[in-house]
């Protein structure tokens, strides 16, 4: 009787069900990419295909799985200006416009391929289900499926470093099937709290031929705020928080 | 004059001219953390920040002679069938903070020359000392403006601001003196978040004057709650200087793509003086609405429509405004022929005030659809608006191209032209069309 249990037991352990949770991976991805709760600084630039570039530097504030606040503090034309996103709701605070306006994840408050849900990203596994995951040599491949249409992609393909538990690489789909851009996770480094991570996000897209954008991640450090400091109301004093 | 026209040309030859930046294809190599590092470490650094931008405007105005407000503004004499002007503003704005304690400041220098008018002035536009022991408490003292509403033309609620020039929504308006108490509280479930904001409104004869009758403290509140994804605000304005109103808003997204937004204002006891055809005056009292409904809707290849509708519960009548342009006319008439100018003068008055205001009839549909960089021209957005006066058919056509060429400048081309019948609001203002060229560089 003790042998064919045994023999359950190996089986289970063996099969690629059980040796493979997507969940599981995806969360520790999550977890190893930002802390749940943190302040950054990032320094976004576009660049166009005759190389001219666009450089801004924003001050981020995220907190557990749906809260993030930014505030652009360079160049002096967008200096001031406020994102906010609660879940599924996302607003622009421009100073000398009137109150917070609602935006969509798919703009762009920047311009250039990164759209407002990069901008904002908040942890995969909150936006997605694993629809699929298998190992492809030194990787896994995730394919993920937006949890609701509020989400700015469909699907998700993301091949994900087996030893580090990183992306390398994620393809972004519409529902039609559309590729809208490809992300490419480079340069992991130590921050602030030891925990080595992509320094670098770079995304080029079909829809934006020859044109590239870089998200830089300079600093990321574990912060945690009171909820309050993500509010609509408190989005113009946002920088009083740094 | 000659300043402005040589800054402008340098501006723009320097704009149009200069390379955007250096070539050369970018790559993660390019890319020092070090230097960003470095300017990260100024920003936190400093307790201060100082800001703004230089902008110089040129504009034609072309001139509709027949107009009723045409001919109160030219009393004197024709000044042309056109007339150009050359506004330069520096804005500066500038901040402080020292612990719980912040001062902020935005003002504006601004000359003007032209055929028409040559001012100089400086504005100050808000200047307030703030307290924010925790992030959910605060006070501000001093020059605020408010910014109550969701409408993207027109706020009905704003009882605490100055009214927004609805051609040009985005520009930074003048506040009142407040002061001013916020509380936010935030929670889980479908109730996010709670603010109370209390406003202490104080009227003087040099204080807030044009809030209303003078010596007076007035109040105003708002509740604002983040309820079901929904933000849904509250307001109350009561005092000796105006008469009580009540007002309500909400925003929501229907979808990603899709935002909703509206306003409901009730102004108790308002009070209302229309002329008739020979100029005389009758009170009327009653309690008034006013409301706005409007969307945004973002399609697949990004271009964003603006729609909001506006009552304005505080507007005149077609035929109450019909009324005013038939009493220009008559007493036009009377001062060419017999240079009688009382009733002229009284026209001039009239028009200074609730009949010259932007928009001041009883219905308006705003339309504005702008398409963010059309044949990949990365910081190119061209729009076209128009303002359409759905009492009398009048309307105005707004196109305009923005575009920035390199960070920090932006140049924006905008016409307007504005159509309609006589007696019409459109049809009687002093212009028919307008050309206006902004160049803003920011620093």
């Amino acid at each position: 009787m003790k042998i064919p249990l045994i023999a359950i037991a190996v089986l289970l352990a063996v099969s690629p069900a059980a040796a493979l949770d997507g969940v599981d991976i995806l969360k520790k991805v999550d977890a190893n990419l930002q802390p749940e709760s943190f302040e950054s600084y990032r320094k976004l630039i576009n660049v166009e295909p005759n190389g001219a570039k666009r450089e801004y530097l924003l001050w981020t504030l995220k907190k557990g799985d749906d809260k993030i606040a930014s505030l652009f503090l360079a160049p002096a034309s967008e200096k001031g200006r406020g994102t906010l996103r609660l879940g599924d709701n996302m607003w622009l605070y421009i100073p000398t416009v009137g109150k917070p306006i609602r935006i969509t994840s798919l703009q762009s408050v920047v311009g250039g391929v990164f759209n407002n849900a990069d901008i904002m990203q908040l942890d995969y596994h909150v936006e997605y289900d694993v629809r699929a995951v298998e190992e492809q040599g030194g990787e896994y491949f995730l394919d993920l499926k937006a949890k609701s249409t509020a989400v700015a992609y469909d699907q998700l393909k993301m091949w994900v470093d087996r030893k580090r538990l990183l992306p390398i690489r994620i393809e972004c789909y519409a529902a039609t099937g559309l590729l809208i851009k490809t992300l490419y996770f480079k340069e992991p480094k130590a921050f602030d709290d030891g925990r080595v991570r992509p320094s670098i996000l770079e995304t080029d897209s079909p829809l934006y031929k020859g044109y590239r954008s870089f998200m830089v991640y300079a600093r990321i450090k574990k912060r945690v705020v009171p909820d309050e400091v993500f509010t609509l109301d408190f989005l113009p004093r946002l920088e009083t928080m740094r | 004059m000659n300043v402005a026209l040589g800054a402008a040309v340098t501006l723009l030859l320097w704009a149009l001219l200069a390379p955007a930046a250096a070539a050369g294809a970018q790559s993660t190599n390019d890319i020092r953390l070090e230097d960003i590092e470095k300017e990260i470490a100024r920003t936190v650094e400093r307790p201060y920040s100082l800001g703004g931008f230089l902008e110089l405007q040129p504009t034609l105005f072309g001139f509709d002679r027949d107009a009723a407000f045409h001919r109160l503004r030219f009393l004197d004499g024709d000044e042309g069938a056109t007339a150009a002007q050359y506004d330069l503003k520096l804005r500066l704005e500038g901040s402080y903070r020292k612990g719980i304690f912040s001062l902020f400041g935005r003002a504006d220098a601004l000359t003007t020359q032209g055929d028409l008018d040559s001012e100089s002035r400086i504005n100050l536009l808000e200047g307030f000392a703030s307290l924010k022991p925790t992030p959910g408490l605060a006070v501000d003292v001093g020059e605020k403006v408010v910014k109550w509403g969701k409408g993207y033309a027109w706020n009905p609620v704003a009882f605490v601001d100055r009214p927004k020039n609805p051609e040009d929504p985005e520009l930074a308006l003048e506040g009142f003196y407040v002061v001013a108490a916020q509380a936010i509280r935030s929670f889980g479930g479908p109730l996010k978040t709670v603010a109370f904001t209390a406003v202490g409104v104080p009227v003087d004869t040099d204080v807030n004057e044009e809030l209303g009758e003078a010596d007076h403290l007035n109040l105003a509140a708002k509740l604002y709650l983040l309820l079901f994804d929904t933000d849904l605000d509250a307001m109350l304005f009561t005092g000796g200087s105006r008469t009580t109103r009540f007002g309500f808003d909400f925003a929501r997204n229907i979808t990603p793509n899709f935002e909703v937004h509206g306003e409901w204002a009730l102004i108790t006891d308002f009070e209302q003086r229309p002329v008739d055809e020979r100029g005389r005056p009758v009170l009327r009292v009653a309690d008034v609405m006013s409301y706005l409904v409007g969307l945004r809707y973002l399609t697949e290849r990004e271009t964003t429509f603006i729609a909001e509708y506006y009552r304005n519960g505080t507007g005149f009548t077609g035929a109450q405004m019909e009324d005013f342009f038939r009493f220009v006319e008559t007493s036009d008439a009377t001062f060419r022929s017999t240079g009688n100018p009382t009733g002229i003068r009284r026209a001039i008055t009239l028009a200074e005030g609730a009949y010259g205001r932007p928009n001041p009839l009883r219905s308006y549909l705003y339309l504005r659809a702008s398409q963010k960089e059309p044949f990949d021209i990365l910081y190119f957005t061209p729009a076209l608006t128009s303002i359409v006066n759905v009492v009398d058919g009048s309307f105005v056509v707004i196109p305009e191209l923005t575009y920035s060429p390199r960070t920090n400048l932006e140049l924006r081309l905008r016409g307007a032209a504005l159509v309609g019948e006589d007696r019409t609001e459109y049809g009687e203002k002093q212009t028919d069309y307008r050309l206006e060229l902004r160049v803003r560089y920011y620093f």
